[in-house]
């Protein structure tokens, strides 16, 4: 059966066929972007490189924690800058006004792009395990690979979820973008001493419990589980409580439109 | 609405009554009502500001109102907005898409969200239809204004919805291009659509709506034909003021809605 301009007749559309059409569109616009895809996978390799090589490199907790480390910083690019980057521009455009108008729940909307990023950040994690198994010599057994990149897309959700409140809070493009920058800071790089005390104590402490230093010790104790410890749990426990906070207020206030 | 402004009876496209909508203390909508009958196109008229996206965005689900009924044939609105809305195709006032796109993979991916099984063959013939076969492989911000209105109506007719809104569709368009979208609109009511639209162009509303409405700081002030509009006002001394010989649906529609420049 077909209408009169042609166009097949619609059958009220599933939830499976809502996701599908979105994630297929989604998809597509990472991968055309993948230039700037390749762009975030940079500084995590650099970082990698860096502390491999940096006399004070095995002072931030040696080898694994600088995998982690890197892994750290290239989700919180990927989630910070990126996500936000493209939502906030979106948004701006009219293009979630647009969605907004047809059938597809608001959440699909979301979880849709959410779920691109969370596997653009599986392929930076992979890209930095095998670069670290090259530069570091860090490798894992396989069950540790698995863990990892479990814990990958936990620590996804923590970024995500800052990044979700960031974006969902503010409307300005601009003002997101600027904040994101400004947000590093407590957020990513305070997280780069939570293994060393070359601050002192009372920083370690501070930046252990950052977002940025409960998601590098997680992904630590990913790496080597025979090390988890208590503080392992703690950071797991850190993190998801981050990722439910931080994404609770993202979604909830989240404003679909700049008007 | 008078009885004299509603054409013989038909079955509902749309019934709104009482809505009211509000932007923190600021009420945009306040009472509106309005019927559209299968087949109808119904013109919204008002100077900026007055309440015409606000009212659209309403039935469209964009924003929550405050009180009143929204019915798109036989479905609530308020209480089952995802059928309401797979019965309505929207054309919004400033449309993007995402700019990595090709109007290819737009078509496509809103041909999913409304459940429609399109191939890619498909979809070129529908761009086809429209004279756009040639621009499937380019992005949506390469196209002229014109082009870009014509994506924005297929997209929002793709599902073949009963209802058609279109929050001033010919916008920005040259003389040709505002014709062409006319002949669109009126081949959408030859095949039994009912389209809701805003305009500015008082020519537009004459040339294609059956009935029209002015809306003014968030009221419906009045209802009926193009004709039957000036009929109904032409005595009026408001228009009759501002008339300059004789009266027409624009000296009605400044008569009404006051000379004063808007934002």
């Amino acid at each position: 059966m077909s209408t009169q301009s042609g166009v097949p007749a619609s059958r009220p559309p599933t939830l499976s066929g809502i996701l599908r059409a979105l994630l297929e569109a989604d998809l597509t616009v990472q991968l055309r972007n993948g230039r700037a895809l390749l762009l975030t996978f940079f500084p995590p390799l650099a970082v990698l490189y860096g502390l491999s090589t940096a006399k004070r490199g095995a002072q931030l907790g040696g080898p694994i924690v600088n995998v982690a480390l890197a892994l750290t910083l290239g989700i919180a690019l990927i989630a910070i800058l990126g996500y936000t980057a493209s939502v906030a521009s979106d948004r701006e455009l009219g293009v979630f006004q647009r969605l907004r108008v047809t059938p597809a729940p608001t959440w699909t909307i979301m979880v849709s792009r959410l779920s691109v990023q969370v596997v653009s950040m599986l392929a930076m994690s992979v890209v930095v395990l095998v670069a670290a198994a090259v530069i570091e010599k860090v490798t894992l057994d396989p069950a540790a690979y698995l863990l990892t990149l479990a814990m990958v897309i936990l620590c996804s959700a923590v970024f995500l979820g800052v990044g979700q409140a960031l974006v969902g809070l503010i409307k300005s493009v601009d003002t997101v973008n600027a904040l994101g920058r400004l947000s590093f800071l407590p957020l990513v790089a305070l997280g780069l001493f939570g293994h060393s005390d070359v601050f002192g104590t009372t920083f370690e402490t501070i930046s252990r419990w950052s977002p940025g230093g409960a998601v590098a010790t997680l992904l630590s104790g990913a790496m080597h589980p025979v090390a988890w410890t208590a503080d392992t749990w703690w950071a797991l426990l850190a993190s998801v409580l981050y990722s439910i906070i931080f994404a609770g207020i993202g979604i909830r206030w989240f404003q679909w439109s700049t008007r | 609405m008078s009885d004299t402004a509603r054409p013989a009876p038909h079955a509902l496209a749309l019934q709104v009554e009482d809505l009211r909508v509000s932007y923190g203390p600021k009420r945009a909508v306040d009472g509106v009502a309005l019927e559209i009958n299968e087949g109808e196109i119904f013109g919204l008229l008002g100077p900026n500001g007055a309440g015409k996206t606000t009212t659209l965005s309403a039935i469209e689900g964009l924003v929550r109102p405050d009180s009143g009924s929204i019915r798109i044939g036989d479905i609530d609105a308020r209480a089952n907005p995802a059928a309401a809305k797979a019965r309505m195709g929207v054309q919004l006032q400033s449309t993007s898409f995402q700019s990595s796109l090709t109007i290819r993979e737009i078509v496509r991916l809103y041909a999913g969200l409304y459940g429609v099984p399109l191939s890619r063959a498909g979809v070129d013939d529908l761009l086809a239809n429209v004279h756009l076969g040639e621009e499937a492989s380019k992005r949506f911000s390469q196209l002229s204004g014109g082009q870009q209105k014509r994506v924005s109506l297929v997209i929002a007719t793709i599902q073949s919805p009963p209802l058609v809104l279109l929050d001033e569709p010919t916008a920005g368009l040259d003389p040709q291009a505002r014709r062409q979208l006319w002949d669109r609109i009126e081949r959408l009511r030859d095949i039994g659509r009912s389209i809701l639209l805003t305009t500015h162009s008082m020519e537009e509303a004459q040339a294609v709506c059956h009935r029209v409405a002015i809306i003014d700081n968030g009221k419906l002030i009045t209802v009926d034909t193009p004709a039957g509009l000036i009929e109904k006002h032409k005595n009026d001394p408001r228009v009759l003021k501002v008339a300059h010989g004789q009266v027409t649906l624009e000296d009605v529609f400044i008569g009404l809605t006051g000379s004063d420049l808007r934002d």
